[in-house]
């Protein structure tokens, strides 16, 4: 109950602001006499398919010696289709602009559609090695398959299930599971998470200058500025050409701040500053400038307060999307 | 609170409220405005983004601050106690500064000078006190209760809570007063949700508080928890551990199974959804417990039923409450109403992403063949080994 709405709505339907009708509805809201369920309807699918991915997994794992390995195939692959066959059904029509959700469900059936069949094929991998020693190509194969889905279907959640693991396919962690940028070679990393950052960004900008989905700009631009800017601190943080990193990081932090200010992206504006004052530290606190000194968290916390006034300034002027 | 900030909450809650009603399409545009006009804030209110990013700067500057001091300082023990109640008291101010400035009350410094200004206070009088965690602790539920009071925070008031049951669990008996505590802290925040005379952020304190007394009972009768004496692990001299009655392991059994029907089935009566994620959660948790007893089944048949069983409940209840007139039953419905979701999508997109997507490969080198690590597929117990 929202004692003061509810007090707000009886006050503007005396003043006739609300028609009866109106301060009716949201009368019944305010005093929780009407209650969505709708965000206890999403976790619950999304605990269930979480649940069902990892006990088909175990399964597999497991027994797949007793149950052979086409019995798993095609149990799988029904699976699968089923939930991929219902979404079909489901499913509006094809659009480039957003299409809503025929229900709450829809997302939900369909990403475990999705993990099945991506299930299905890295056993098939597994058993039949197909790629040979190049397996972790199967990453991109379902990083594809999940991407055209995303498209078909219109669906943001598994847009970011294949931006994850295109990433994943280039040895990337995105996933908050599995560290910062992942295991391997931090060079190579770094490599890989510059390419693809910036080709998340372009499809982001892409999305939106061709009008094709351009509400998949978020999540697209999001994982962008995530692995560019991740990469960039981690070299600034870390390489041994720390210097050099670090001009590259301030100055597409800068570009960024400066780009999501005009478009007015407060999530993009926020990375920037946080990636261009995480480089600021390295090198404030670089260790033979100034030995065990006072200075350097001195000059960290002017850094804070002139970021603070950035960021109030951008506030202030910013018209936010 | 104080009164007038209390009044632009109100104020705030019902411009919120319209401006859901205006996204939603259920008033145009002249009654959106008539309403802002009829209830005005004065404050500043930014986005979630700008609000975690100002209280994340403040924190940098408070904590680079402080460390600037303690090197130029170097203080002993005692030193250092005072240097954090002369940075507590600073951040006290600072936090009542901006507390009673319109422009700046809502921007999320505040918060963190009121975090960080408790926190500083406890460190400090954790020092002076030789790490007596007991007066810690009591100091904590006053401290966080205060600030909670102070600047309607229920961030404070889920620490004074989380608080005072760590300290009442070092006491003997402590699983007793778990129970009782509770019992009486949901008791008595249950009535003040909906109190007209609360400020807005109290009464989201007291919800926060709800939940906690709700998981405190459900902790101190859960059967795993007395089983392993998880809560006697608390004090400061843990017991030596011998087995429970049987007879208390069953009523704890029989506890841990009715409990989340009980919470469920007031969530259901009282249509309170924060209530109802409870419910939910207690339950999974009392089937995890239920299945660490009774080994029914193998996991994956554990893990694909219940899978299975979510996911047709949610496909049920969401079919049902479509085919009632209005898609309603019972006050509950599958509509958002005037929620706003424009946000949804990413925030959707992110835990599916962090919990589903396939662990990166390895690099190995090419005379290694078929590394076969990493890659894994399909969430938590799948990969690729096969």
């Amino acid at each position: 109950v929202n004692p003061d709405v509810a007090a707000a709505i009886g006050r503007l339907r005396a003043q006739r602001v609300l028609s009866s009708g109106q301060a009716a509805l949201f009368s019944r809201v305010a005093r929780a006499h009407l209650v969505s369920i709708r965000l206890e309807l999403r976790l619950l699918l999304y605990a269930g398919v979480l649940l069902l991915a990892s006990g088909v997994g175990l399964l597999v794992v497991e027994h797949h010696r007793e149950i052979g390995r086409w019995a798993i195939t095609a149990a799988i692959g029904l699976g699968a289709a089923g939930c991929l066959f219902w979404v079909a059904r489901q499913a509006p029509p094809f659009s480039w602009q957003a299409v809503p959700s025929p229900s709450v469900a829809f997302d939900y059936v369909l990403l475990l559609g999705l993990l099945l069949l991506a299930s299905g094929l890295a056993y098939l991998e597994a058993q039949f090695t197909v790629l040979g020693p190049r397996w972790a190509h199967h990453l991109l194969v379902v990083g594809v398959v999940y991407l055209l889905a995303a498209y078909r279907w219109d669906s943001p959640t598994v847009l970011g299930l294949a931006v994850s693991t295109l990433a994943a396919w280039r040895g990337l962690s995105v996933s908050l599971l599995h560290g910062s940028l992942g295991a391997g070679d931090p060079g190579d990393l770094r490599a890989n998470a510059l390419a693809v950052g910036a080709l998340y960004v372009a499809l982001a900008t892409l999305s939106v200058r061709l009008e094709r989905k351009p509400h998949f700009e978020d999540v697209f631009g999001n994982a962008g500025l995530l692995l560019l800017l991740g990469a960039l601190v981690s070299g600034a943080l870390a390489a041994a050409a720390w210097g050099v990193w670090l001009a590259a990081l301030l100055a597409v932090a800068g570009l960024v701040m400066w780009r999501s200010f005009h478009l007015g992206r407060s999530l993009y504006f926020a990375q920037g500053v946080l990636a261009a004052y995480a480089g600021l530290l390295r090198l404030v606190f670089a260790p033979s400038r100034f030995g065990a000194s006072s200075v350097p968290f001195v000059v960290a916390a002017l850094l804070g307060l002139g970021a603070l006034a950035l960021v109030f300034t951008a506030h202030r002027r910013m018209t936010e999307r | 609170v104080r009164p007038e900030a209390a009044a632009w909450e109100r104020a705030a809650e019902v411009r919120e409220a319209a401006a859901g009603w205006r996204r939603a399409g259920a008033i145009d545009r002249a009654t959106h405005e008539a309403i802002d006009a009829a209830y005005p804030d004065p404050c500043v209110t930014p986005s979630a983004v700008w609000r975690i990013l100002t209280a994340a700067m403040v924190t940098a500057v408070m904590l680079c601050t402080l460390g600037a001091a303690w090197i130029a300082v170097q203080p002993g023990v005692t030193g250092l106690a005072l240097l954090l109640f002369l940075f507590a008291g600073a951040a006290v101010v600072a936090t009542e500064r901006l507390d009673a400035a319109p422009r700046l009350a809502r921007r999320g410094a505040a918060g963190a000078t009121s975090f960080w200004g408790s926190v500083f206070l406890l460190a400090g009088l954790g020092l002076l006190a030789d790490h007596a965690v007991d007066q810690v602790l009591v100091a904590g539920v006053l401290v966080w209760g205060a600030g909670c009071w102070r600047w309607g925070s229920p961030l404070c008031a889920g620490l004074s809570a989380v608080s005072l049951f760590a300290f009442l669990g070092r006491l003997p008996l402590g699983r007793a007063l778990w129970v009782l505590a509770g019992s009486a802290l949901a008791a008595v925040a249950a009535r003040r949700t909906d109190a007209a005379g609360w400020a807005p952020s109290h009464r989201r304190a007291a919800m926060v508080l709800l939940v906690i007394g709700v998981a405190a009972v459900y902790a101190a009768l859960n059967v795993y928890s007395l089983d392993e004496q998880l809560l006697e692990e608390l004090r400061a001299i843990a017991p030596r551990r011998s087995a429970p009655p049987p007879g208390l392991l069953v009523l704890a059994g029989v506890a841990t199974a009715v409990l989340p029907l009980v919470v469920l089935a007031w969530a259901w009566t009282s249509r309170r959804t924060l209530l109802l994620d409870t419910g939910i959660v207690l339950f999974a948790a009392s089937l995890v417990t239920a299945r660490y007893y009774v080994d029914l089944a193998p996991l994956w048949v554990v893990l694909t039923v219940s899978g299975a069983l979510l996911v047709a409940l949610a496909l049920a209840v969401e079919g049902a409450l479509r085919r009632r007139p209005g898609g309603e039953y019972a006050g509950f419905t599958a509509e958002p109403l005037f929620a706003d979701e424009r946000g949804q999508p990413l925030l959707q997109a992110v835990p599916v992403a962090a919990a589903l997507t396939p662990a990166a490969p390895v690099a190995a080198s090419e005379d290694e063949g078929f590394a076969g690590r990493g890659g894994a597929f399909g969430g938590g117990g799948a990969s690729e080994r096969f």
